[in-house]
Formats: structure tokens, sequence, C-alpha cells
């Protein structure tokens, strides 16, 4: 396993095309990723419009959130989701459904109607993005993780998982977690990938190369030298000695227990 | 292309003179020889082909018969192979191709997004094709022309519904599945007349009033008659026992099991089912309760042999969930359930062989760490009757969950994964003792592509880093490897035509058919 390093490198990747492998739904109208940061803002304003209209006429029944109570959850249904403009919901908001028990909002305005609509839009937008196939939300707060106890990470730092061996607190962890947000720093420390193996290769000759590994696929070795070029041969024609920096990561990561994943976390937190 | 539409013209007028290019659905029952006329090759889903000309003496020397540019990208589809037409399929757009050339008969494209639904393949039924599209229609086209005969929704694309799955075809039903995961859609499976496009019979991954399977879901709230069980992976078919085995996908809202406490039936299951009725005869939950989108539609593969003395017709799964069962597939009665990766969300087996999650392995608000997952995924597994062997494209990998929507309102995902550090390797399982006989490392050899297995002592795949690769079926040994350039997204098949093997892989946009060479 001493070319273990590429590979996870090439799996990490390949892991996120599989995620898709399924098969994702078609980027539709729905989608995210206006160009207009006017339009943009005059949604978000009805949006939030909205949102208060919602409140206070709809969400006794509807639940705040629109995922339904009493009545049925807007978030999943059909006819919302057909709605373009308010075409759809207007008129069941206007004249109710009273043999349901949704009694008539008569008073709602064109531009009301308009402003609840786009509220529901942002909601269904926001629980369709808690899909894998949105960006994973950088909110999750720290607190949320840091459900540790800061000694036992300090102590698990600098015992039972070595990490000390190859980092500082005061040094190259200094402000950690400052620069990334909870669940990266959580990631990262657990697996940061992305570190490429480095390996020396030995000619027949005995001539040596060393440098970065690229290709590394049990029938050639390729790597970057250090002079910028890239060289290549066939595995069998020579030895190669690969070097993964991250084989401790890899090696603790199937040691860790959820406690000491919390703790760990919960202490490197304060490394601010 | 004239020569080929004069000779349609000319089978039109005298149809009795000329051997027919169309799918006897009966010929599906056979082994594929000169054909691979069905997503799997034949109903079994062994993916097990009995031609021998390329074989482990010689697969050394194999080399490119042709190639076939889709101009598409990222493929998944398996192509099926009928009379000399491979028939290859992508989004919203299928290929008919020369099988012995590779030069193109006819394009069929409609409108719509050209990439989306990760379709996985047409089926064939007379002179007709079926493919479900990324807007959730079923489409019917003639062979002939590649023209459009009609289409008809088989769900709500608004809702995130969408189609990929290769229809499969038993008789006069042409039988299909949906994908979706955004919106808590209920899955099911379809029985489609081929003719008339009208809907024969209808099975409901989620059961209704009165059936005992309504009690593995809590009905405080509507989460039991939600989303879940999709069925987006061909399913396999018993003439004999007249049983269609389909695998359903994960339940919702998919990361947070607080909103669900229960079994979740019939989610993560292998269902077996009349295929004239859609009746449901027996089941057995390979994952209950999945917390982590164990789909567990991996192909069920059917074969027959003998089980610690005894005569048994046997159907195997290798899960999503890093769980392999071998099945009594005349009653579901499992015979053998262990894992075939390090799983420690697996708390133990209930009676019927079925896994017991754990409950602190649940996406936890800070997190829990979980190994089991994506054990292996979609593309298919292959079973060698000469070896006795499982052939499985595993990873053992360490994932973190997060349950960032906890409560009873949650819907969709209501969490998130991340996939840390991976091993990834081929592994040949014993179907009589469920251990792992041997493994080829990945990073050379097999990695998360379908699998095809030949008489010729031969396992063909690819590997993680493009390859792809022949194996010996026996050991493992690898035995030819070429780099093809693209990702390798679904698996091999085979057909031989003219007394000559093709082996083809549809890579990223272009189909390879290797052969051993011409004289």
């Amino acid at each position: 396993m001493k070319k273990f390093g590429l590979v996870v490198g090439l799996v990490v990747a390949a892991v996120f095309l599989l995620k898709a492998q399924e098969g994702g739904p078609p980027a539709g109208p729905g989608s995210t990723g206006s160009r207009n940061p006017a339009a943009d803002a005059a949604r978000a304003a009805a949006a939030e419009r909205g949102r208060a209209l919602f409140k206070q006429n709809c969400s006794a029944c509807h639940a705040e959130d629109a995922t339904g109570g009493r009545g049925p959850d807007l978030i999943r249904s059909t006819l919302v989701r057909h709605d373009k403009n308010g075409e759809l919901i207007g008129p069941v908001i206007t004249t109710g459904r009273v043999e349901k028990g949704m009694p008539a909002f008569s008073s709602f305005t064109d531009s009301e109607t308009a402003d609840v609509v786009a509220f529901l839009q942002t909601q269904i937008t926001l629980f369709d993005l808690h899909t894998r196939f949105g960006p994973y939300p950088n909110d999750i707060p720290a607190e949320r993780l840091a459900t540790g106890s800061v000694e036992a990470g300090k102590a698990y730092f600098n015992g039972p998982g070595g990490c000390n061996n190859c980092h500082s607190p005061t040094g190259d962890l200094a402000g950690i977690a400052k620069k990334y947000n909870p669940p990266d720093l959580e990631v990262r420390f657990l697996y940061p990938s992305g570190t490429p193996s480095t390996a020396v290769v030995t000619l027949p000759s005995g001539e040596k190369f060393e440098g970065t590994v690229v290709l590394n696929d049990g029938f050639y070795i390729g790597i970057q030298c250090k002079d910028g070029w890239y060289r290549s041969w066939p595995m069998s024609a020579v030895k190669a000695e690969v070097h993964d920096p991250l084989a401790a990561h890899a090696a603790l990561l199937e040691k860790y227990t959820d406690a000491d994943m919390h703790n760990l976390f919960t202490y490197l937190e304060t490394l601010k | 292309m004239r020569g080929v539409f004069a000779l349609v013209l000319f089978a039109c007028f005298f149809p009795a003179s000329l051997p027919a290019q169309e799918l006897d659905p009966g010929k599906i029952l056979q082994p594929p020889t000169d054909s691979w006329p069905t997503y799997n090759g034949d109903y079994t889903g062994r993916r097990y082909s009995p031609l021998t000309q390329i074989n482990r003496e010689n697969v050394g020397s194999l080399t490119l018969a042709w190639a076939f540019q889709t101009h598409s990208r990222s493929l998944q589809s398996m192509p099926i192979e009928v009379n000399g037409i491979l028939y290859i399929s992508g989004g919203n757009e299928i290929w008919a191709v020369d099988a012995r050339t590779g030069r193109q008969v006819w394009h069929f494209a409609r409108p719509g997004a050209p990439l989306g639904g990760g379709n996985k393949g047409v089926a064939m039924w007379k002179d007709r094709l079926y493919m479900t599209t990324p807007d959730a229609q079923l489409l019917s086209i003639d062979a002939r022309t590649g023209k459009l005969i009609w289409q008809i929704p088989i769900a709500d694309p608004a809702l995130k519904a969408f189609g990929g799955v290769a229809p499969l075809v038993i008789r006069d039903h042409i039988i299909i599945g949906t994908s979706g995961d955004t919106a808590d859609l209920p899955g099911f499976l379809l029985s489609i007349d081929p003719l008339t496009g009208s809907v024969q019979w209808r099975w409901d991954a989620m059961p209704k009033p009165g059936d005992p399977a309504w009690n593995s879901w809590p009905h405080d709230t509507d989460v039991g008659t939600r989303g879940g069980g999709m069925t987006w992976i061909t399913g396999t078919y018993d003439p004999g026992l007249n049983l269609l085995y389909w695998g359903t996908g994960n339940p919702h809202p998919v990361e947070n099991g607080d909103a669900r406490v229960g079994a979740n039936l019939y989610t993560c299951t292998i269902v077996a089912l009349n295929p004239d009725t859609g009746k449901l005869v027996w089941y057995f939950q390979s994952s209950p309760h999945d917390t982590h989108d164990w789909d567990m539609v991996m192909t069920p593969v059917l074969f027959d042999g003998t089980f610690h003395g005894k005569p048994r017709k046997m159907l195997a799964q290798a899960g999503k969930n890093g769980l392999f069962f071998v099945l009594d597939r005349t009653n579901g009665e499992a015979l053998i359930s262990e894992a075939f990766v390090p799983a420690n969300w697996v708390a133990g087996y209930d009676p019927r062989g079925q896994p017991i999650p754990r409950q602190d392995k649940e996406p936890q608000p800070d997190g829990a760490l979980v190994t089991g997952g994506v054990g292996t995924n979609w593309q298919a597994p292959s079973y060698d009757p000469e070896t006795h062997l499982f052939y499985v494209n595993s990873r053992e990998s360490m994932g973190v969950f997060y349950l960032t929507m906890p409560g009873k309102s949650a819907e969709g995902w209501a969490g998130r994964d991340f996939f840390l550090s991976n091993k990834s390797m081929l592994k040949a399982i014993d179907v009589e003792t469920g251990e792992v006989r041997w493994t080829a490392n990945t990073q050379g050899r097999g990695g998360q592509s379908g699998i095809l297995s030949t008489a010729g002592h031969l396992v063909f795949t690819a590997d993680m880093s493009g390859n792809l690769v022949a194996l010996d079926a026996s050991t493992g040994k690898v035995l030819w490897h070429i780099y093809p350039g693209g990702p390798f997204g679904t698996g091999p098949m085979v057909y031989e035509l003219d007394g000559r093997q093709y082996v083809v892989f549809l890579d990223d946009s272009i189909a390879y058919a290797f052969a051993l060479p011409s004289l």
C-alpha cells in the first residue's frame, strides 16, 4: 500500500463524481445562478415581505417554514411547484378551499400574493438545496460541532492522536479556527485531501529522479520532477518509493471514535 | 445510410423474405451470444457470457476493432445489441450503430438537457425501443428509423422526478422505475403496454393502510405517505418462478431517522413481484431504517447451485451499505448476510438475516463517523457459474454524517455527508460462504465500474485510474489493460458476430469495440 496517497487522492476526486452518478435532475428554470443582482435583490425583498405575510396569515396551518401542519405541506405541493408567478397559488389564496377548511383571503392584493409566491419559491430552493446536489451549507455553527472537551481534545492531540508529531497549535495551526468554517475545519483534520504524494524513482542504471506523483496506476509511474519536467516509466522497469504525506491522517482515520472527533474539534476550535 | 433505408424499405414489402431484425422477447431467456438484448445481457443479472473466443490464453493480444464517437460525454448507459445493431443511449439521445463496423445507422435526439438523468440504457421489444428521459417520460421509438412513436409521462419533473433507468421487457410488459431524491417523492414500478403506452399495473414502494408494512412508519406526521424507495436500477427475472426482482432506494427525509422511526418498508428492500400483476410475493429488507442514502437498488443477481449440500435457486446482492446477501429466491430466506467491507453501522442481524442499524451511527448534529457506505454502487456486479464467484467493485471508506435538519418536519436530504479516505478494490466473493476469495487492488484494477465475466475465464472491468482491464477469473491477475482516456461510467458488454467476439466499453463519449486481431 505504499502508493496509497495517490489512490486516496484519486478516489476522493472520484467520490464526488460518483455521488452524482445516480444522475441528478436536469437543471431547470428553478435553478439558482442569476446574473442580475438588482433582480435578485428585488426578489429577496419580495420574499421577505412574503415571509411576514405568510407568518401572519398562513403559518397557523402551514407552519412558518411552509412545511405544513394542520394544512398541507407547501414545499412538496404539486400546485406550488408548478406555479410560475402566482397564477395557480393566487386563486387558492383569494378564494380559499372552503370545503377543506381553508378560508378565503379575499383582501390579498396581487402584489401581496406575488410576495407570498416569492417566499414559497425561496423556501423550495432552500429545501431543495439541502439535497446532495446543492452546495453544503457553511452555516453549521461551531457550537453544534464543539460538543467535546477542550482538555480531552488537547490530550488526544498530544497523546494517542500523535498530531503534535507534525503540527503545533502555536505554529502551523495558529489561528486555524479563524481560517476555516466549522465543517471544513473538521473534515480537513479528519482527512485533508489534496496533498500529492512524492516519489523517488530509481532506474536500473542507478540514476534517481524525485518529484510529485502525477500517475501511479500500477502499470506506470509518472512524476513531476524537481526540474519542472514530467517523466514516466513502466512500473516494471524501475523501483519507485512513494511517500504519502497524509499517511498518518489515513491511519488515524480508522482509529477515531466519535468522541475523539468531537474532542479534537472542540480543542482546535479554540485556536483562533 | 441510403443502403440501410433501402433495406428497411425492402423488408417492409417482403417481410417474410428476410431474417427479422426485431427482438423476440423470448430471446432474452437465452444466454447472450450473438446478442446482448437487455441491460444485463439476460434476465439473470449475472452479466456472464458463454463466449470463449477471447480467453485468458489470448486476451493479451486484444486489439481495437472500431470506435464510435457520440460527441456526448460522461455516458453511463449499457449498450444493447440485437441482430448486428448496437443501441447506445444518453440523456435524450439514442445512437444506432453497426455492431460490426462502428458506423452510425441513425441518431435520435429530442429537445432537453442532453446529459441529465444519468441514462442507464434502452430496452427493446420486437421492432421498438423504450427509453426513460431526464424529464421523466417513457419514449417508444421505431428501432428501424429512430423515429418517436409515442411518449408518456411517468412522474412529475416539477417535483424533481427524473428518468434514467433502463426498462426491462418481460413478454408484453415494459417495466420501468423512477428517480428523484429532492422533494420526498414515493418510488414505484410501472408495467406499460408496449403498443399503447397504457399502464398495466403499478407497484408502490410506500405501503398503504392495511398492509402490515404500513406500521413500519410513524403516522403522527405524513412521513409514511411521502417519499422513498426509488427504483432506478433495472431488476432481474426468473421465468420458472415467474418472479420479478427489484431493489429499492432510500427513505426520506434521507439523513433524518428521528422523523421516521421504524423499518420504513419498502425502502432499501429487495422485492419479488409477479410481473403480470405487480403483486408482492415476498420481500427482504437489505437496509432497514436507512439514514445514510444507501439505496439498495444494486442488481439482484440470480443463479442456481448447491448451497451447503442442498440445491437452491439463489439471489445475491452486494449493497451500497457494505453488506452481501445470498437469498433463496423462491421465498426470500437469507442464506448469507455478511459485510464485504468494514461496516460499523451494523449492530447485528435480525432472525430474517436483515441488518439492525446502530442508532449512534445515524447522522448526528455534531457528526458521526460511519464505515460501510458506498461499499459498492449501482454499477453492475457479475457472477461466474464456473468459478462460483461473485465479482463486485468495492470501497472501504470512512464518512462523516451530519444531521443538519433535525425534528419531525424535516424534508429532503436533511443532512450532510462527506466521504473521506477510501480504498477501492475488486473483490471476488465465494457465494457459499460469503468470504472474499481474492482481492485486486484497484489502484490498478477494479474500482467503480460495472463488471462482465465470460467463459473465457475472464473478468472485464475498469480501474480507478481509467484503465480498462481483463483479469483472470480465478486469481484476479491482470492479463490485459488499456487507457482509453475518459471516465468509464458503466460496465462492459459482449457479443459475437460472424465468428468474431467483440467486447464493448462505452467510455465517456466513445464506444470502443475490442476483438482479437482479424486475419
